[in-house]
């Protein structure tokens, strides 16, 4: 039998806690209150002038059309970033799972692209995709596709998505291989035992039991490219070509350092402060209780 | 024994402490830079000249990011109540500056406060006026000064079957030029880097064409934006047609465009003078340097063209001393000195600054020797400057460049003509005027 250890001591937990509990007050709390003020406040640029307008810069950004293109825009983003990072993951994941041999190699050749920062990996896809000096645009020239992310804005998108995702299938895969190895092989050798064939246990049988797994990194994915890919918007287009590649988090950053405009700026931050909140909520709430386990 | 290296390691500490319990004397002089490259470095030299020639005061020259993160930090230190005592700022900023009015002490004005004397007609007369008040207040002093011109390739001249050393001078004779380069199997004929600075701003002022109303802002806030006018739908969508077969094809925003000339699929090239060294270390060919086109049945004679670059502003702050000011107006001063605009220019390929400073350089053979290298200065030098090629002064003028960008980016795409894409930008640029001038302070 196990004995319950109790700790009669009132501050002991709260002192353990202080210097995370400091960093989060530092760090998040206390920018983010600031955010919020500001986002009430009309000011120039070095704060000579200060007006309180309550909701004005709110009214501003929602009845901006670049915003709501911008929100439509991330929407598409998110949703393609997700996707590129996740689908050649788990194919990943099913391939290394069902290697005998040089497990531990392919597994960290393909963790290994986590480890770049998101602006280098943008800097390397500006590089091969480069319409003038790129191996890649080189070989789409060649093949007779008219390749010019700076013009055109599909093309840009593309780029970007794939200079995003691509880092984040490390990521997808890792959680992907422990999700496949978790699985009873029994639960496997049965269904094979009544006939059932490989896809059909794929479908059947581990993608359902992947539910848990896949749930939380589409949350994670979806967070990722709302938040992470700054880096690597700002490496590759710059949130151009007319404006073809500026999410949410770009035009946030945009609309605050080049324009100037704080107030516009921080509401901007203060909305998707809300709408990550509201993401991670529903995630942890309702989605959770849904999934099989 | 223990007495004497305590008394041997006291000495050392002295001897060591000694120069900077004499540097503390000194006072410091903070300026914060956004240029990399030869420039930086030659900007904190100039620094560490200017330390070593008189001990009154001590300036730090610091690096504090690209231009527009180096604009943040500034803000934000002097939010903060601890800005600089000078700061680079890039020319589209300037609108920005003069509306902050009580951020900033005029350069005229320090220079008076520090009882020195100064004359802001010492500088180039297009910088001067860039950064000047009409009342020939310098509110900034120029440092970085470039323009635009073009760029030729030589070689692809010659295999196009053209004159090397007859450069196109109008927009028709570039049209020409262009066509038959690209028949002459050229992937591209021209292109051109900062489009809104070179075909708004550099052909606005060269047709002597107004950007907007109030003297293109320089009377102060109020001002409309009015570059939706017959000359940029001309420039527009003759750039939108020759994109069409490649005679032009644009390269992006920023500096990108210059790519497409060194790596030379384009045989010509819009670019700040700026890029004059790296062309010359990087383009395998021989090149040269030409004004910027013109069209001949809009102006007989072209206007003079207007500065890019930045310049030094002088932030105010709470507890300025004047001990500070008189720094500061000394080190300025030093930064004007003929002797060290010509090292800079010379160093980076940036024009001097000052006329003095042009003839210095003329006098002892800089430009014989360098050919190409006077185009710019003559080009910002020539005839008489009419109110629009004085320069323009709009707020957040950084982000109409880009509304600019965006709208033609569209109707070099095809998505829309050029006339929409004008009133377009023109109309979200008058929105982003109003939006400002809310928040000014004066």
């Amino acid at each position: 039998m196990r004995r319950k250890v109790i700790f009669r001591n009132r501050w002991l937990p709260y002192l353990l806690l202080a210097p995370q509990l400091g960093v989060t007050l530092v760090f998040f709390i206390w920018p983010s209150l600031q955010a919020v003020w500001q986002s009430f406040l009309r000011e120039d640029m070095f704060g000579l002038s200060s007006t309180f307008v309550w909701f004005d810069n709110y009214r501003v950004v929602l009845a901006d059309p670049g915003y709501m293109a911008a929100v439509r825009r991330t929407a598409v983003f998110s949703v393609a970033v997700a996707l590129a990072a996740l689908m050649p993951a788990l194919l990943l994941a099913v391939m290394v799972d069902r290697m005998l041999k040089g497990v531990a190699f392919w597994r960290t050749i393909l963790v290994l692209p986590y480890a770049i920062a998101p602006a280098v990996a943008g800097v390397l896809f500006l590089f091969m995709f480069n319409p003038s000096v790129g191996v890649v645009a080189r070989m789409l020239t060649a093949a007779g596709v008219d390749w010019n992310p700076r013009l055109d804005g599909t093309d840009a998108m593309i780029l970007v998505v794939l200079a995003a995702a691509w880092k984040q299938i490390s990521y997808n895969f890792l959680f992907f291989l422990a999700g496949l190895q978790a699985i009873p092989k029994s639960l496997l050798e049965a269904a094979a035992i009544d006939g059932a064939g490989g896809w059909t246990r794929f479908r059947t049988i581990v993608l359902p039991l992947l539910s848990p797994v896949t749930f939380f990194l589409v949350t994670v994915n979806v967070v990722y490219a709302f938040f992470d890919t700054f880096g690597v918007i700002h490496a590759v287009t710059q949130g151009g070509p007319a404006k073809a590649t500026e999410i949410l988090v770009y035009k946030a950053w945009y609309d605050g350092i080049i324009a100037t405009d704080f107030g516009r700026s921080a509401a901007q931050s203060v909305i998707l402060m809300i709408v990550v909140i509201a993401l991670t909520a529903v995630q942890f709430r309702y989605i959770d209780r849904r999934v099989q386990y | 024994m223990l007495s004497r290296r305590v008394l041997l390691g006291t000495t050392l500490a002295a001897l060591m402490a000694a120069p900077t319990v004499h540097a503390q004397t000194r006072t410091p002089i903070e300026m914060w830079i956004g240029v990399t490259g030869p420039a930086q470095d030659l900007l904190i030299a100039f620094g560490d000249e200017f330390n070593a020639s008189q001990d009154k005061y001590q300036v730090t020259v610091s690096f504090k990011g690209q231009y527009p993160e180096q604009r943040a930090a500034a803000i934000a230190a002097f939010r903060a109540g601890n800005p600089p005592h000078i700061m680079q700022m890039f020319d589209a900023g300037t609108g920005d500056m003069f509306a902050a009015r009580d951020a900033v002490i005029p350069v005229s004005e320090v220079y008076a406060r520090a009882g020195l004397s100064f004359d802001p007609s010492i500088f180039l007369a297009p910088a001067a006026g860039y950064y000047g008040a009409a009342d020939g207040t310098l509110f900034s002093q120029p440092l970085n000064v470039s323009t635009a011109v073009m760029f030729y390739n030589k070689a692809a001249f010659e295999k196009a079957g053209l004159n090397p050393d007859a450069p196109p001078a109008t927009w028709p004779e570039l049209i020409e030029a262009t066509g038959k380069l690209v028949a002459a199997g050229q992937p591209c004929g021209m292109t051109s880097t900062w489009i809104s600075w070179i075909m708004l701003e550099q052909m606005s002022a060269i047709h002597d064409t107004p950007i907007g109303t109030l003297n293109n802002g320089r009377d102060g806030l109020g001002a409309e934006l009015t570059f939706d006018n017959p000359l940029q739908a001309r420039i527009v969508s003759t750039l939108a047609e020759m994109q069409k077969d490649k005679r032009f094809d644009y390269g992006g925003r920023s500096n990108d465009a210059a790519a497409k000339f060194i790596s030379g699929e384009c045989a010509i090239l819009l670019q700040s003078s700026g890029g004059h060294a790296s062309i010359a270390r990087d383009l395998g060919a021989p090149f040269g340097v030409a004004p910027l086109p013109y069209w001949p049945d809009l102006i007989a004679e072209p206007k003079n063209s207007i500065i890019g670059g930045a310049s030094l502003w002088v932030f105010n702050a709470p507890g300025r001393t004047d001990d500070e000011i008189k720094g500061v107006a000394e080190f300025l001063s030093y930064l004007s000195s003929t002797d060290v605009l010509t090292r800079f220019a010379k160093g980076t390929g940036f024009l001097p600054a000052t006329n003095a400073a042009f003839a210095a350089m003329t006098a002892e053979g800089f430009f014989a020797a360098n050919p190409g290298r006077d185009v710019p200065v003559l080009q910002l030098t020539r005839g008489t400057p009419s109110d629009n090629s004085k320069g323009y002064r709009f707020g957040r003028w950084t982000e109409i460049r880009d509304f600019y960008h965006e709208e033609v980016e569209k109707a070099l795409q095809g998505a829309q003509t050029a006339e929409q894409a004008l009133k377009n930008a023109v109309a979200r640029g008058n929105e982003a005027l109003r939006a400002f001038e809310r928040t000014a302070t004066n």
